[in-house]
């Protein structure tokens, strides 16, 4: 039972919306050789980058948003400790592209952009993302599942490409809403409900319970 | 020099060894303790210590480090463990390295353990269901497995008293297929489990029914333990006692008695066969951190090391009365392996309770007991199914983009969304010769031993159920009026539903069964097993409560023997 609800709460809790690529690093289905590296990804620019993009995807409104919750280096650590090397790399590659685009379209440093060049920036990256997936779902869905003799079995999920703005964006879900500030603030959290109660009003204003 | 052995051999003897001390082996220890013998309880790993050792139980989410997530080293060590859900942060040392206890998979099999006081009594899922005449004869009317050499009516006094003391709260219903025990009172269903409770048993005219889920929770406060705080945070162990563990429960009570050892570090490596007295005389112990060996001796052993870790030691005693496995005279032993086959059913959206909410985590969810190849209703496969499932309101919102992000998207993740409610159906898998474990001698563990293989697999039966394990649940939740219903099959592994059983069978006959109705060894009178592996079906209910009454009752009936002196 529990088991259900768990596996269902994970795509819901986060709005259905975790990417492949993090849904099989979670749930332990990647199989990717992991880095034996030790030293730290990632550069202090790089790690402001991280923070602002953050920032941008849950950003300060009636709640502090994901920069002010430590949600940049809490990305820096999962991408080094929780994610397998072709991820990493995607994630640091995708960084510098970004960074790269700043600089084209707008002769700056990402970090130096308005907040408005940076949501446009983003967006863009969203859609170049979501149509790159739409490609690979429909590569991937004129593939032949291969025959499997115990059809009861769970199936091998077809390796997908990380992408890097669909890991910054889990992180950054994942992260604010399990802060301090993003579990008290922007949800509602009590440690130690007491009871259960199965069927109470809604309340006017009432914000989603985190767990 | 004589004299010195003596010595060490009475320091090493008492009236029963207890082989493992998780859910039947605390309850084996509480029995035999408090019937007055003097107990040696063993177990393989590390002791926990009640409420003091549950380091993770206060923690806040963010007071972890990676959110509960595991890392790409631990996933090194856990190829296992980290198959499937349960294996994560918030309790990662409740489970086994997987490199230092490697086995074989003929086919694969997921084989989740932990090896600590307690077992998997600290993680596991607590729901409690009794057993029925249904589930007893099933066996005897299809010809599948072996009868059962016990029926409802003897096991049924023994669920009474273990319910009494480990508190299952739940709610009767007079259900002949999922008899009523001794219940504290039931959790609550939510609005929206209410009303599909209530349009399901209209529409089948309650020849289906839905009951809150049966859980060792407390909602009262019960044998000195705390009821439940609705954290839903169980599995890292309960500061308050609100669930039954060994740790909460039998061990406590065992201990309370002055007649208990509790040996931890305790790896029992095989089981010393004595030919004089055709009885076992003790167990040879590894000391899993030093890998000192040690005997251990008493007048009964009880085993009840897991399914699998039971047969294993029975399996590696041999000797030439022997030579298969203590007392496998039947060849049965490391046979009819099963598990439960799940994850798949479907799921819908409820619309109309957008005004109402919760409060609480409830650790528990609601349950349709089995209907199918019951009374005049006949399939194209046997045996049957249950459901677990349960009514949710989160933050999913139809109308939020694919890959949002900003201010109206975190104002919609932040706001109550739609609700939600799914089926999954656990399904009964037969008992197939053919799915065995044996020993693999080409391998070893960290201990020297060597390991076991498991070549098992679910077939027709359970792939034709399958389809009315998703189709049923679909066509219950549209008849509650739920929309957007949706199937689902995310396949199932033998092992994932952690209910392994049957590999040491009870039965009538010492030549097609290990065990006979007081779950004692045919051939070794004096050893009792009474974990999973004694099953001789696997019905779809969750197991665990019908192990602790087993061994309730085969502690009884030990001690009565042993008082008798025919062991």
């Amino acid at each position: 039972m529990n088991r259900r609800e768990a596996i269902r709460n994970v795509a819901f809790l986060m709005g259905g919306a975790l990417s492949a690529t993090t849904i099989g690093v979670f749930l332990g289905g990647c199989n990717s050789p992991s880095t034996a590296t030790n030293i730290d990804l990632f550069t202090n620019d790089q790690l402001k980058l991280i923070t602002e993009i953050s920032d941008i995807i849950i950003p300060d409104t009636s709640s502090p948003g994901a920069k002010a919750a430590g949600v940049g280096p809490f990305i820096a650590l999962m991408v080094k400790d929780c994610y397998p090397q072709d991820a990493q790399e995607a994630f640091v590659e995708g960084l510098d592209k970004l960074e790269k685009q700043a600089r084209d379209q707008f002769s700056k440093s990402f970090l130096e952009l308005s907040q408005e060049q940076r949501t446009e920036l983003l967006g863009k990256l969203r859609e170049e993302t979501l149509a790159a997936i739409k490609t690979e779902q429909e590569t991937l869905g004129q593939q032949k599942s291969p025959d499997v003799a115990n059809d009861i079995l769970p199936k091998e999920k077809p390796k997908t490409v990380p992408r890097f703005f669909s890991i910054v964006r889990d992180l950054t879900l994942l992260g604010y809403f399990t802060s301090k500030i993003g579990a008290t603030q922007a949800y509602e959290y009590i440690q130690i409900p007491g009871r259960y109660d199965g069927c109470v009003d809604l309340k006017p204003g009432q914000r989603v319970w985190a767990s | 020099m004589s004299n010195l052995n003596i010595k060490a051999t009475a320091q090493n003897t008492y009236d029963a060894i207890v082989v493992g001390s998780g859910i039947s082996g605390g309850w084996a220890a509480k029995e035999l303790t408090e019937k007055g013998l003097k107990v040696l309880l063993l177990e393989r790993g590390r002791n926990i210590e009640h409420i003091k050792d549950y380091t993770t139980a206060m923690k806040k989410p963010w007071e972890f480090e990676h959110r509960g997530k595991i890392t790409e080293a631990q996933k090194e060590t856990h190829p296992i463990q980290k198959r499937d859900y349960p294996y994560t942060e918030f309790n990662e040392s409740f489970w086994v390295n997987d490199l230092e206890c490697p086995y074989t998979e003929v086919k694969r099999f997921d084989w989740y353990r932990g090896f600590h006081v307690g077992g998997k009594s600290l993680m596991w899922g607590r729901q409690s269901y009794r057993f029925s005449d249904l589930n007893f004869e099933d066996n005897l009317k299809d010809g599948h497995g072996v009868d059962w050499p016990i029926r409802y009516k003897d096991l049924s006094p023994w669920y009474d008293y273990v319910e009494k003391f480990v508190g299952i709260s739940g709610q009767a219903e007079n259900w002949p297929a999922l008899p009523d025990g001794h219940f504290l009172p039931p959790m609550e269903m939510n609005c929206v489990e209410k009303e599909v409770k209530k349009r399901i048993e209209a529409k089948w005219n309650k020849s289906r029914i839905m009951t809150i889920g049966r859980t060792a929770n407390l909602t009262v406060p019960h044998g000195g333990r705390g009821s439940c705080q609705y954290r839903n945070l169980c599995s890292r162990g309960c500061p308050f006692g609100a669930y039954f563990s060994t740790q909460s429960s039998t061990l406590p009570a065992a201990v309370a008695t002055g007649n208990l050892t509790l040996r931890p570090f305790s790896l029992v490596n095989s089981i010393i066969y004595d030919k004089e007295s055709q009885k076992a005389k003790g167990v040879v112990v590894i000391d899993s951190e030093t890998k000192e060996t040690t005997e251990y001796y008493a007048k009964i052993v009880f085993v009840n090391g897991s399914t699998l870790g039971t047969t294993f030691i029975l399996l590696n005693s041999v000797s030439d009365e022997f030579p298969d496995g203590l007392g496998n005279g039947s060849g049965q032993l490391g046979h009819n392996l099963m598990d439960h086959h799940f994850r798949c059913g479907a799921k819908g959206k409820a619309e109309g309770f957008d005004d109402k909410y919760t409060y609480g985590r409830r650790a528990n969810g609601i349950y349709i007991p089995r209907y199918r190849n019951m009374g005049n209703d006949k399939r194209d496969y046997v045996r049957g199914f249950g459901y677990q499932g349960g009514g949710s309101r989160g933050n999913w919102h139809a109308d939020v983009a694919e890959m949002a992000f900003g201010a109206d998207f975190k104002e919609q993740m932040t706001t109550p969304g739609a609700w939600e409610m799914g089926l999954g159906g656990f399904g009964e898998s037969l008992p197939y010769y053919e799915n065995r474990v044996y020993i693999d001698k080409s391998k070893k563990d960290k201990w020297g031993q060597h390991v076991l293989a498991i070549d098992c697999e679910f077939k027709d039966n359970e792939r034709k159920m399958r389809v009315d394990m998703m189709n049923d649940a679909a066509e219950m939740l549209e008849a509650a009026g739920l929309k957007d219903v949706q199937t689902f099959d995310n396949g199932s592994a033998p092992g994932m539903a952690i209910h392994e059983m049957g590999t040491a069978r009870m039965g009538h006959d010492p030549k097609t069964s290990v065990l006979n109705k007081w779950n004692q060894m045919h051939e070794v009178k004096n050893v009792f097993v009474t974990d999973g592996s004694s099953m001789g079906s696997a019905a779809c209910q969750n197991p665990s409560l019908t192990y602790m009454a087993l061994t309730a009752r085969a502690c009884d009936f030990a001690v009565s023997e042993l008082k008798k002196g025919n062991l």
